[in-house]
């Protein structure tokens, strides 16, 4: 799932110091589950932001809600508030969210609470790891479930670097080298021949090189979308 | 709707959360014969809410003080505490609120025009009286006819004075008529009045007959016919009514119930040297409560099982004895009282008194003059399901009709007649719905919950020694002291008023498996919470980022409601502590304790739990100067790990407030909140000095 953090207090505090009116949009989907976007951090932030405006002299009012999805606009039926009527809408889902909320209400301004950062796994309570980057090309089949475009701080396909040092990763050293990880996993299940084999240069454009990705299942587009 | 199937939507349709908590009832009040809502008014007295509390237990059960004393309870008999360690002491908490609140103590709610038809109650026990009083309540004028000198039935006419004094019944006397309800005493339908009377001449549109069953069953045993030998209802009502008894000093009592038993300790205390019961049953098989019989035991009650009586053994004009035989079964194959004997096994029991407790009948004197009609053995004729007797507009109720029972069968039978009455009167179809909601079920000894609730030993109830007891008619046992009822009372486990998980919210992120106490969440699709299981902390409630679980028995936005109110009230400083009430004081939680501290507001909660840290920044934002969080020492907590997980809220709510520049310290956790009002007192006030000084 996507994970994202919410930004530093201050930056929101800025973007909305001049605001009268101002809603925290809270969004059910992977911000709540990995409890940084959810109504209840909403409810959080609301509470922050009239503290904060409060402490300043300032005269805000801060209300929150939360709707299923930010990146589903059947859900914005549901919305409780009128977005229109705020002068800020803080959104604390991921970039999505944000974006897709201020394309579908124009008039409103939808500003983001959150830095989006990564696709992970929840390793611990509170830990969320990342595991995939979104590269457009699955090569977990031969990297013994190991992703060595996420997990490799260079993303490199054909093997470790000369950085890596004891099992760490040169570039961030309590990071562990996810080409060793391969090398073991590959090793523990007898498969290390995957790595004889060279792997071509990997299609790039289907990670970010081409522009914006779109996804279309042909099965269920509406007439007007296909094009 | 299960329970499963709550939605928001579904919610939104709902007031507050009573109508959840209706859904599914704690065994406690399912089992109750009125249905008293137990839960409530034990949690309401676990917080020292007296009045509210009687208000809840006096809203279902009209003898509030005299069950207190001598109920069956069924509710602890069903308390689902007594798989964990033994059930809640819900009678004697019962009692001790409604003995504390008195006879004026509860509320007194009646329609503001009492001027529907008048209905004529006979008999003023439990049955008639809880009739009369549904019936004032519904705006009849209900008068009562009553035999004896006194109202309250059974209670005040046979049970003796050591396990019911008679204020304690005047209290609930005096409650029920302070509805509207017209009491007559010394007036005995069938001879003083008919019923044809009440219906023709005194303007009465209905009659409910509730004369209850107040005479002696007697048994034709050869020798009998002697003033030595006596009904039990006869010798305990001389008692009762303070005449002169004469019985010799070797007392046999004829019966294995809770009547006789009542004789049995009865002749103990008006001196007689050798009491001993006699009965058909053994000892499992005896009717009498454990209870009952193990305290006749220890005032010298002997027993002997499985004897029946054949006749009364005569020397001269004297009573010597009582020829029994040997009881070879007392039920048949179907569990039907067949008792069979062995006539070759006989023996005589010395004795120079009988008492016969095998068993009341009822008193049909009221039939006189009238047109009811009773059946081929002697019984009032009438319909179980409309309470109508042989006479469209004349009802019955309680034991006369039932089976024998304990005064809360009997209240609820009556308010049954009250609504058959209504509906007759009101021209409806006579239709009671007697459907429950269900009861929620056992808690699994098999699930982590099991072992996770914290055990907490039942509070006993001070008891006279037999020695000292026996002696006169005085109370044998004593009410609980108010530390008591508040320990005992906080031992309830809240059934059935946890978590719900409003569906289309839930993220399924895992949460609230994660912060259980008690392991109960189970996330398959969406989190599901069992009600058998949960324990009503609150955690979850707390803790869930979707705001998808609710509590269904107190509502989270009260809290801000409340602390708003309190800062309001408060003079200079303001300051809010929210102080864990497990071990409150009763004094606390009216939050008018003459030790308060200047300044500041101590909001009890019944569990940290439910403290959640948006909670913590709502207090700075209604105007705290600080708040205080007063936690349980970790181990002494209610629930496992609570404080633990306070602790983090509290860090988290600090760092949220030194993230937008304001003062950490404004934020405090406190762990001393079972240390004693002393040492929270100063605790808390140390704290409030520490953030903002005087």
């Amino acid at each position: 799932m996507i994970v994202a953090e919410r930004k530093p207090f201050d930056e929101i505090m800025e973007m909305v110091a001049s605001c009268k009116r101002v809603l925290v949009l809270g969004c059910g989907g992977c911000v709540t589950v990995c409890l940084t976007g959810g109504e209840r951090q909403a409810e959080m932030l609301a509470s922050q932001l009239r503290l904060a405006a409060g402490a300043k002299g300032l005269a805000m009012e801060v209300d929150f809600d939360s709707i299923t999805r930010q990146c589903d606009k059947e859900f914005f039926a549901n919305l409780k508030k009128d977005l229109a009527s705020y002068d800020a809408v803080v959104s604390i889902a991921c970039g999505v969210g944000v974006q897709y909320m201020g394309e579908q209400f124009a008039s409103a301004r939808i500003l983001p609470g959150m830095n989006t950062q990564h696709l992970a796994a929840n390793t611990a309570p509170g830990v969320w790891t990342e595991y995939c980057h979104g590269c457009g090309e699955c090569v977990l089949a031969w990297t013994g479930g190991i992703c060595p475009i996420a997990r490799c701080s260079k993303s490199l396909v054909n093997g470790a670097c000369g950085g890596t040092n004891h099992g760490k990763c040169e570039v961030k050293a309590e990071m562990d080298c996810g080409w060793l990880l391969i090398y073991k996993k590959l090793q523990e299940t007898g498969r290390l021949d995957e790595l004889r084999k060279l792997r071509p240069p990997r299609n790039w454009r289907k990670d970010r090189s081409d522009g914006v990705r779109r996804l279309v299942l042909k099965d269920m587009v509406e007439e007007e979308t296909k094009s | 709707m299960s329970k499963t199937d709550l939605t928001s939507d579904a919610l939104a349709g709902l007031a507050g959360t009573s109508e959840l908590l209706e859904r599914q009832w704690a065994p406690c009040r399912y089992n109750c014969p009125v249905h008293a809502d137990v839960r409530a008014y034990v949690e309401l007295i676990a917080q020292g809410r007296w009045r509210e509390a009687i208000d809840v237990i006096r809203d279902a059960l009209p003898f509030a003080a005299v069950c207190g004393r001598i109920c069956h309870h069924p509710c602890e008999s069903n308390c689902r505490r007594t798989d964990i360690d033994s059930p809640v002491a819900i009678r004697e908490v019962k009692r001790f609120v409604a003995e504390l609140q008195g006879a004026r103590g509860a509320s007194v709610r009646k329609p503001a025009r009492q001027d529907k038809a008048k209905v004529a109650v006979i008999g003023a026990g439990p049955a008639g009286m809880s009739a009369a009083l549904d019936l004032a309540r519904l705006g009849y004028r209900p008068t009562v006819f009553e035999k004896f000198p006194v109202g309250g039935g059974i209670p005040a006419t046979a049970i003796p004075k050591y396990r019911l004094p008679r204020d304690v019944i005047q209290m609930d006397v005096d409650w029920i008529c302070a509805h509207g309800v017209e009491l007559v005493t010394g007036v005995e339908i069938g001879k003083d009045k008919t019923v044809d009377d009440l219906l023709n001449k005194a303007g009465f549109a209905a009659v409910i007959v509730a004369a209850g069953l107040s005479r002696s069953r007697s048994l034709p045993l050869p020798g009998g016919d002697h003033p030595r030998v006596m009904g039990v209802l006869d010798f305990l009502t001389a008692l009762a009514f303070d005449k002169p008894v004469e019985i010799g000093r070797d007392v046999v009592v004829i019966g294995g119930g809770n009547v006789a038993i009542d004789a049995a300790r009865s002749a103990v205390r008006l001196g007689a040297a050798r009491v001993r019961a006699v009965c058909l049953e053994d000892e499992q098989e005896m009717p009498a409560w454990q209870w009952e019989q193990d305290e006749a035991r220890e005032e010298g009650v002997a027993f002997i099982h499985r004897r029946g009586p054949v006749e009364v053994v005569r020397r001269g004009d004297q009573v010597a004895g009582l020829k029994t035989r040997k009881v070879t079964r007392v039920f048949d194959e179907q569990r039907r009282f067949s008792p069979q004997y062995d006539d070759s096994d006989t023996g005589v029991l010395e004795c120079d008194t009988i008492i016969l407790a095998i068993g009341q009948m009822a008193d049909t004197g009221f039939v006189a003059g009238s047109a009811l009609k009773l059946d081929s053995r002697g019984r009032l004729e009438y319909n179980p399901a409309t309470h109508q007797t042989s006479v469209p507009n004349v009802f019955a109720c309680g034991e006369i009709v039932t089976a024998p029972g304990s005064a809360v069968e009997a209240c609820a039978n009556g308010q049954r007649a009250a609504k058959a009455v209504d509906a007759f009167l009101s021209g409806r179809e006579i239709r009671i719905d007697d459907a429950l909601p269900p009861s929620i079920g056992k808690i699994d000894p098999d699930s982590p919950c099991f072992q996770a609730v914290k055990r907490a030993q039942r509070t006993a109830v001070a008891v006279e020694p037999a020695g000292k007891r026996s002696r006169d008619f005085a109370a044998v046992d004593h009410n609980l002291t108010i530390e008591q009822a508040l320990t005992e009372a906080r031992r309830c486990m809240s059934c059935g008023s946890g978590a719900e998980v409003l569906v289309d919210k839930c993220a399924a992120c895992l949460t609230c498996l994660r912060v259980c106490p008690f392991g109960v969440p189970k996330v398959i699709d969406v989190a599901r919470i069992d009600s058998d299981l949960c324990q009503a902390c609150g955690m979850c409630v707390a803790d869930c980022p979707a705001n998808a679980i609710i509590a269904k028995g107190w509502q989270p936005g009260s809290l801000i409601e409340r602390t708003k109110k309190e800062l309001a009230a408060l003079k200079g400083r303001k300051v809010v502590a929210y102080v864990c009430g497990h071990y409150a004081p009763a004094t606390a939680w009216s939050a008018q304790g003459e030790d308060a501290i200047p300044g500041v507001a101590e909001i009890y909660l019944p569990s940290m739990c439910r403290l959640s840290t948006a909670e913590m920044l709502h207090a700075l934002e209604a105007g705290a100067q600080g708040v205080i969080v007063v936690a349980a020492e970790i181990g002494a907590d209610r629930y496992p790990g609570a404080t633990e997980r306070i602790r983090k809220r509290v860090q988290q709510g600090r760092d949220l407030l030194q993230e937008i520049g304001l003062d950490a310290g404004r934020l405090v956790l406190v762990e001393e909140a079972s240390k004693g009002r002393e040492a929270v007192r100063a605790a808390i006030a140390a704290a409030a000095d520490a953030i903002a000084p005087m």
